[in-house]
């Protein structure tokens, strides 16, 4: 109990230290939202500066905060320059899309890889191992753009599903299971691309600690007390071997959110990914933070899921 | 196992092939990979024949020259007029064995007419030139990235799961805040303050540091876990007990478990940092043109119209798969001699 | 003449109008559904007759930001909002003339600084509402509001002093300038009439800016375009629906517009783009790079790519000209020495291979630029201007004149030196995210190689480029491109005049640095009050000439505007002014799967 509240109190730290650093980075980058407008030959200098002054760009950053913490309190979370919006409700709607995604996909990732990483680890050296092996190579090398753009390629040669977005022109009109079945199939390209890209990290990572976990010496014992084969693999070995894999979990929650960016952006997903990359080409200041806000949050709970997870699986760790 | 060595040689021996390659590049390359040709962008990989139309047979491999095609701008055809034999230790564009020694001399070649065995890219370079030349920039600076990272990331994260309390904390959240910030920002910034004309070296040692130092936090957590797993260890113990000092444990004891996932890291970190530098490019602070690097090459892969129209774009990836393959297997055989062969499952 | 005479005179001579010409029936009549007391005086459209229903699908390359005309800057909420609003007169994109839009007529005094725009009777906002003359005040107390900075005030400000309003009835209305305005009536397209029912409260709160954001329901917004807010669902699509007030039919009488409902969907990347519309997800696709249309020419099926020929957009290389001062370092401050003569700049264009940038970066669909008028631009070039090919002698003559040498550098290369032996050497700015202007900076590397001179692109993040050319000006030369929005000269004045503020190689001067400098402003004002074409096209021509004279923008290329469409698409006239596809969008209709075959 003492350990969660410190660890709670950390994360509140944590976040308001977070806030401050992002309020730092972004005033290091050149360049204010309002700059691609003095490339259209229509708009005047005045009225530039007009509106940077109505926005408080060239504030000093003590005051900028300031208005940005009352802004927090009021649940808006500052105000976007490009869309006249408050901040709360432009992310919460792509972050909820975002969330859809890469739920499913790391649930996926993860069935699929711990066991392909256990059977690689059983039978290594072995073709199977070289097969598994192989294709991680090929797959960690093919970059995620080239991935998603040949899956596209595939579905539009095929048309056996849709090209990207998440739902059919016209979808809003259709009965709530025909709804769902156009999300799922909407679903497939990006959920496809991002297990693909998970894999040979994952993989590799299973099949090393698991082979690793083979050689010690109580599994061993275990085999000459007749512990059968699959029985031996799963509590045992896997459990000896779940500690990288714990710490590999934690990365995937941390990443619900932001590890999903180049998908959603060639499959037209739309989710926080595309939103916050465009938020920040165009120094959109307060999306951005809370943008990384956002994802702080992610990253924080995943690491104290992991540690708590670690505790747990690990009884050598409890001993503290 | 009485494989497992036999099997790491052989590992080795392809990579120590495949660098070398790579490492005199210069020598294999049989054009400079800057040269434009603006009347051949886009060319196919040419085809090299030893039997020319009428029959006969040559000895000397020989290859058509390619013309574009009336009226098109990135179709070609065969000009079966024109052959063009392929010799061998030619004298071809100067270059720098090393970087140091001045050299002409080429692998193969075609005298004074071109043979783009890879084909070319938009500019009408040779892509083989650009993928030999881009390979020597790409793997130096992977191999330098992920090495830092892990490090950075070994040195912190075993320091933090041994030792525990304030500074696993501390380490742990300065991790999470290093993953958390928008690092883009912050690259924006450093580019504004370097001044805009960056020699190559300087402009390849920055992109090695930046990954480098960015990507630390990863291995850093991992390897805290298993540190913190490994200190309760029992040999652990009874080296305290004998009145070892933290650093003689880090090192002897600590470290040793750590091993495999260091490697499995190290086995894809390198690919990932190569490619982080697609990203890199686009942010203004990867290899500037024209100099080629394997990231450069890839960048273009990302419209629909080069994946569909012209596939030997892709052959830069497919350059880089017998290197990961490489370090895969590398990896795997430094920590072989265990799995379930091993204990006869 | 007193403006009160004038106005008299005015009222008898539309009495007069009325009294002549008001019992023939000129225009049709307004349908029986609508519940007005006026009939509504439809504009009849002359282009082909189509037939009603269906719903065309487009995407867009990013989310628009806002259906409030006030605060849209961006590409793509003006193309959405383009499609629900409506101007009193309107630029025919076609013939690139104006044309009546809510207004059916305009005159213009004699002294040129009164115009007098007659309103169509009859007319509804979308959601049934009568719009008169009231709302036409509104609309542009509102663009002129100094406390809003709409981006429509500075259009409006005309010799210096903003466009005054004034009601005379309820279908006339009177704006004033300060000064005469060579092309007062081009003014006023793309100003959308804003509805005062709607927008007047939340004005006088203050509180107009932030009325109008996508999630606005489609009971609270209202516009004359021929089509209204259906439903907007974030990060994917927004849906519009036909506005059944819309005061256009076509020559049999139907009411436009045909489609029963556009939707854009939000389509981030180009060659998702490009792939939705070849699985024929999407019905139209515009603004299309080269390499991604000759993609879809070849795999042509069910759908038509058309070349609308050269756009107006214009790609130059300029050099960093500003006065810098103190600020700058001796290396810098030696660089501007070169880019100040002259004849460093016309050397540089003379060795510039544009065929090849032509051929390369846009596979020949484009057309090389000696000016800043393209071939889009049917009126305004100066056809004098010599087209001089590519030729590295006369670079070598100019440099030579200007007093650099060459000399055996390192690697064996001849390369350049200046009067004070150091290599002639400087960094070429680019934006990393535009792949087209990227290619171009590396093919002018690559000529300038051959005349000894060692340039290195540099490919930055947008923004920082803008922050360095604008901000810091510390940069040395920059390959960027602009887009005119109009085919007349006036649309990119501020890119001429030393004063204003998008002329890039030296920004905002408070006085004109140089005598051709001067010259141009002076020829800018002149054609700006200007009656007569003759007469703008005269000083325009002589602005031109400067140009190529001075050479401080080095004028590249443009590309063509390159579109597609599926066949069943009717009434597609792709043109070069924006918005490329859906100018017509009333006009646009769906044709059967048997009509096409007889295209």
């Amino acid at each position: 109990m003492r350990y969660l509240l410190r660890r709670f109190l950390h994360a509140a730290l944590l976040l308001a230290g977070a806030s401050v650093l992002a309020f730092l980075f972004t005033s290091l980058a050149p360049g204010n939202y309002f700059d691609e407008m003095r490339l259209n030959p229509q708009i005047s200098s005045e009225t530039l500066a007009a509106l940077k002054a109505h926005y408080d760009i060239d504030k000093p950053l003590a005051v900028r905060y300031a208005v940005w913490l009352k802004s927090v309190a009021h649940g808006e979370m500052g105000y976007s320059f490009a869309y006249n919006a408050p901040v709360a409700p432009l992310l919460a709607v792509r972050a909820r899309n975002t969330l859809l995604l890469t739920i499913i996909s790391t649930l996926l990732a993860w069935c699929i890889a711990l066991p392909l990483g256990v059977w690689s680890a059983e039978h290594s050296g072995r073709w199977v191992d070289r097969v598994v092996t192989g294709s991680s190579a090929f797959l960690l090398v093919i970059p995620d753009i080239a991935l998603g753009l040949g899956l596209l390629i595939f579905a539009v040669k095929t048309r056996w599903l849709p090209t990207g977005g998440m739902a059919s022109v016209g979808s809003e009109g259709m009965p709530f299971g025909a709804q769902l079945w156009d999300l799922l199939r909407h679903m497939v390209l990006p959920v496809a691309i991002l297990v693909l890209g998970a894999q040979p990290i994952l993989v590799r990572h299973v099949r090393s600690a698991v082979a690793e976990a083979l050689e010690q010496g109580f599994v061993r014992a275990a085999v000459a007390h007749g512990v059968p084969r699959q029985r031996l693999l799963w509590r045992y070995a896997l459990r000896a071997a779940a500690n990288p894999l714990i710490s590999l979990f934690g990365f995937s929650i941390g990443a619900l959110l932001s590890g999903s960016l180049l998908v959603e952006v060639i499959t037209s997903w739309p989710g926080l990914g595309p939103f916050l990359l465009e938020a920040i080409l165009a120094r959109d200041l307060y999306v951005v933070i809370g943008g990384v806000l956002l994802s702080t949050v992610f990253l924080v709970g995943g690491n104290f899921i992991a540690d708590v997870l670690l505790f747990w699986a690990d009884p050598r760790i409890r001993t503290e | 196992m009485k494989n497992a060595p036999r099997k790491q040689r052989l590992v080795v021996m392809l990579l120590v092939l495949l660098h070398g390659i790579v490492l005199v590049g210069g020598f294999v390359a049989p054009y400079d990979p800057i040269r434009q040709d603006r009347e051949r962008p886009y060319a196919p990989p040419a085809r090299i024949h030893f039997v020319d139309g009428q029959g006969k047979l040559h000895l000397r491999p020989f290859a058509y020259a390619q013309r574009l095609r009336e009226g098109s701008f990135d179709q070609y055809q065969d000009d079966h007029a024109t052959p063009i034999p392929l010799k061998f230790f030619v004298s071809g564009a100067s270059y720098r064995v090393f970087g140091i020694i001045p050299a002409k001399t080429h692998l193969f070649g075609a005298d004074e007419e071109t043979v783009n065995l890879l084909g070319t890219d938009g500019y009408g370079r040779d892509l083989l030139s650009r993928i030999l030349y881009g390979g020597q920039i790409s793997l130096l600076a992977g191999l330098l990235a992920a090495s830092v990272s892990l490090l950075v990331g070994t040195i912190v994260g075993s320091a933090s799961g041994y030792l525990g309390g304030w500074t696993d904390s501390i380490a742990m959240r300065l991790a999470e805040l290093c993953l958390a910030l928008p690092w883009l920002y912050l690259l924006f910034g450093v580019r504004a303050f370097l001044p805009l004309l960056v020699s190559p070296v300087k402009a390849f040692l920055i992109v090695v540091m930046t990954i480098g130092v960015l990507g630390w936090a990863r291995p850093a957590r991992l390897v805290r876990g298993v540190a913190l797993s490994a200190k309760e260890r029992d040999f652990v113990r009874a080296a305290r007990g004998f009145g070892a000092s933290n650093s003689y444990i880090l090192r002897r004891h600590i470290l040793p478990q750590t091993k495999s996932v260091i490697l499995t890291q190290a086995a894809i970190l390198i690919p990932q940092y190569i490619l982080a530098e697609v990203t890199l490019s686009f942010l203004g602070l990867g290899i500037p043109e024209p100099a080629p690097s394997w990231g450069n090459l890839l960048s273009s892969l990302q419209q629909y119209s080069v994946l569909s129209s012209y596939w030997w774009m892709y052959l830069p990836a497919m350059a880089m798969v017998p290197f990961f393959f490489g370090y895969l297997a590398l990896s795997g055989t430094l920590q072989e001699g265990r799995g379930a062969a091993k204990i006869g499952l | 003449m007193t403006p009160k005479c004038l106005h008299a005179i005015r009222r008898a001579a539309w009495l007069g109008v009325v009294l002549v010409f008001g019992h023939f029936p000129r225009l049709v009549e307004a349908f029986p559904q609508s519940p007005q007391t006026t009939k509504t005086e439809f504009l009849v459209s002359r282009e082909a007759v189509g037939k009603r229903g269906g719903r065309l699908v487009l995407s867009l390359r990013a989310e628009p930001k806002t259906l409030n005309p006030i605060i849209a800057v961006d590409a793509p909420s003006r193309e959405v909002i383009g499609v629900m609003q409506a101007d009193l007169i309107h630029i025919n994109r076609s013939s690139q003339l104006t044309e009546p839009g809510l207004a059916k007529s305009c005159k213009v005094s004699k002294d040129g600084l009164e115009y007098s725009v007659e309103l169509r009777r009859g007319l509804q906002f979308s959601d049934g509402k009568p719009m008169d003359a009231d709302d036409v005040l509104f609309t542009f107390r509102v663009y002129l509001d100094e406390a809003i900075h709409a981006p429509q005030r500075d259009l409006l400000i005309v010799g210096g002093k903003p466009i005054e309003v004034r009601k005379v009835d309820a279908y006339h209305v009177v704006f004033r300038m300060a000064k005469p305005y060579g092309v007062g009536d081009r003014l006023f397209d793309g100003l959308a009439i804003l509805p005062r029912h709607l927008l007047e409260k939340p004005y006088q709160e203050g509180k107009l800016a932030q009325f109008g954001g996508l999630s606005v329901s489609p009971a609270e917004w209202a516009g004359l375009g021929p089509f209204r807010l259906k439903e907007y669902v974030a990060g994917q699509r927004i849906v519009l629906e036909r506005n059944p007030y819309y005061w256009k039919t076509d020559s049999n009488g139907s009411q436009l517009p045909y489609l029963d409902e556009i939707v854009f969907l939000f389509v981030p990347s180009a060659d998702a783009q490009v792939l939705r519309f070849q699985s024929g997800e999407t019905d139209i696709v515009t603004r299309l790079g080269a390499e991604n249309f000759s993609v879809l020419s070849r795999q042509a099926r069910g759908y038509s790519m058309t070349d609308a020929g050269p756009g107006l957009e214009y790609n130059f290389l300029f050099f960093n000209l500003n006065d810098t001062g103190a600020k700058s370092s001796p290396e810098a401050a030696r660089r501007q020495e070169w880019f100040r003569d002259v004849r460093f700049r016309q050397a540089i264009s003379a060795v510039v291979d544009r065929q090849a940038i032509v051929r390369l970066v846009y596979q020949g669909r484009g057309a090389a630029l000696w000016g800043p008028v393209t071939p889009g631009n049917k009126r305004w070039a100066n056809t004098e201007i010599k087209h001089s090919a590519r030729s590295l002698d006369r670079a070598r003559d100019l440099l030579r004149q200007a007093g650099f040498f060459w000399k055996d550098g390192s690697g064996g290369d001849q390369m350049l030196f200046d009067q004070h032996s150091s290599p002639v050497e400087f960094s070429i700015l680019t934006s990393a995210s535009n792949a087209d202007r990227t290619k171009m900076a590396t093919l002018i590397a690559d000529d300038l190689k051959q005349l000894g001179i060692r340039a290195q692109v540099v490919p930055l993040e947008f923004r920082s480029l803008l922050d360095r050319v604008n901000q810091t000006k510390d940069y040395d030369a920059c390959v960027l491109g602009l887009a005119s929005f109009d085919a007349d000269p006036n649309s990119d004045i501020n890119v001429w005049l030393s004063s204003g503020g998008t002329h890039l190689c030296n920004p905002s001067q408070a006085r004109p640095a140089t005598s051709w400098e001067a010259e141009i402003d002076q020829l800018m004002e002149q054609q700006l009050v200007a009656k007569s074409f003759e007469e703008r096209k005269k000083s325009y021509d002589r602005v031109q000439q400067i140009l190529d004279e001075n050479q401080p923008f080095i004028f590249l290329a443009t590309p063509d505007i390159l579109v597609g469409a599926k066949d069943n698409v009717g009434n597609f006239q792709p043109t070069v002014l924006e918005s490329y596809a859906l100018w017509n969008v009333e006009n646009l209709f769906l044709r059967n799967a048997s009509e096409i075959g007889g295209k």
